[in-house]
């Protein structure tokens, strides 16, 4: 390795068109905000440059990797990258369930009173200290504070559950993947990985009908703090199991081009943790959220 | 109970964490830990996710009874 010249990247247009990709997408997040009619257009054709940039640059570094440009000094790169956006993630997802422990274990509390010993008058009539806050204040009227509607919860052992049961079949025809990889058994790999991606796709299905459904009851992300933890915990990991599935789905292809061998196989390894990342945090959620 | 469901989601963490070391690693090494340590972490989940079934339909534990509130 100490005789290897360290890689160094050609010139590329793949940042610019990242950076172009971004500012369209904000302009028109802003205008759309102002409610600007083409605000959203603009957005949609943002978002539309930022997959093309992803699919292209990513592309052109498979390629430079199947094209043997890269060794082992690249390879380390690439898994300490993959470490420390793995890193990001865990803090991510640990911002918000901190956000959901602090609201359930200590602010909640504190307004109704708890840990001080000293009498706090009412926020509003009828306040009542719990998990979740059912009731939260509406707008404030001339009669004085018009509740918000009362939601109706999400049933543990409904949708929920079920796509728990799922989400950790996926993980397991995963993991048989990954030995079948190991292995050298190209057909049981390939069916493997396309059962674990039809299980994230029936996975979302059930996710946007259990929104309906909520939504329905009238659970909205402006519901108070047990709305806003709801939909931002299980929102956010949604679209984890998006950008999962689509990942996977890139894999299958590269693993029918032959991309992989024995040795080689560090994109293969780097999704499959992030696949079972994704499924940990479900089994969080399921826990946290819908269950305690 | 809680106590031991907490256990049990640490040492799937600390299973995630070890596959990360072996991602890190790299090589035949790194490989088989990190397939070694996701292989438990799914074991482990997939038992914990069981064990939460059994648990509540035998009624050690019970999902706090907020999702039975009705709606107004």
């Amino acid at each position: 390795m100490s005789n290897e010249k360290y890689y160094v990247p050609h010139g590329t247009y793949w940042p610019i068109i990242g950076s172009i990709g971004v500012s369209t997408l904000f302009v028109g997040f802003a205008n759309q905000m102002h409610d600007v009619s083409w605000g959203w257009p603009v957005m949609v054709l943002g978002f539309a440059i930022i997959a093309f940039m992803l699919f292209g640059w990513i592309g052109t570094v498979v390629s430079e990797s199947i094209g043997g440009l890269y060794n082992s000094q690249v390879d380390k790169s690439f898994r300490w990258g993959m470490s420390w956006f793995i890193f990001s993630e865990v803090m991510f997802f640990a911002a918000f369930f901190g956000a959901l422990l602090y609201a359930r274990v200590l602010s909640v509390p504190w307004l109704g009173g708890e840990y001080n010993n000293i009498y706090t008058p009412e926020l509003w009539e009828g306040f009542k200290s719990a998990w979740p806050l059912i009731t939260t204040p509406g707008e404030v009227g001339q009669n004085g504070v018009a509740f918000s509607t009362n939601f109706k919860l999400v049933d543990t052992w409904g949708l929920p559950a079920l796509n728990t049961g799922l989400l950790l079949t996926s993980g397991v025809t995963l993991t048989y993947a990954h030995h079948a990889l190991r292995a050298g058994h190209r057909n049981a790999l390939m069916a493997w990985m396309l059962a674990t991606i039809a299980l994230g796709v029936v996975f979302l299905g059930f996710q946007i009908t259990e929104y309906g459904h909520a939504y329905h009851d009238g659970l909205k992300l402006t519901s108070g703090i047990y709305g806003s933890t709801f939909y931002m915990l299980t929102g956010f990991h949604g679209f984890h199991v998006t950008i999962g599935v689509i990942m996977l789905t890139v894999i299958l292809y590269r693993i029918q081009k032959g991309h992989f061998n024995l040795e080689n196989h560090f994109a293969f390894e780097g999704v499959a943790w992030y696949w079972h990342f994704v499924d940990v945090v479900w089994l969080g959620l399921f826990i946290f959220v819908y269950w305690i | 109970m809680d106590y031991f469901v907490i256990a049990v989601i640490v040492l799937i963490f600390f299973f995630l964490g070890a596959a990360v070391i072996g991602l890190l690693k790299g090589g035949r090494e790194g490989s088989d830990k990190m397939f070694k340590a996701l292989r438990m972490r799914i074991i482990l989940s997939v038992f914990l996710f069981i064990f939460l079934l059994f648990a509540n339909y035998i009624g050690w534990i019970e999902p706090n009874n907020f999702n039975l509130l009705p709606t107004q």
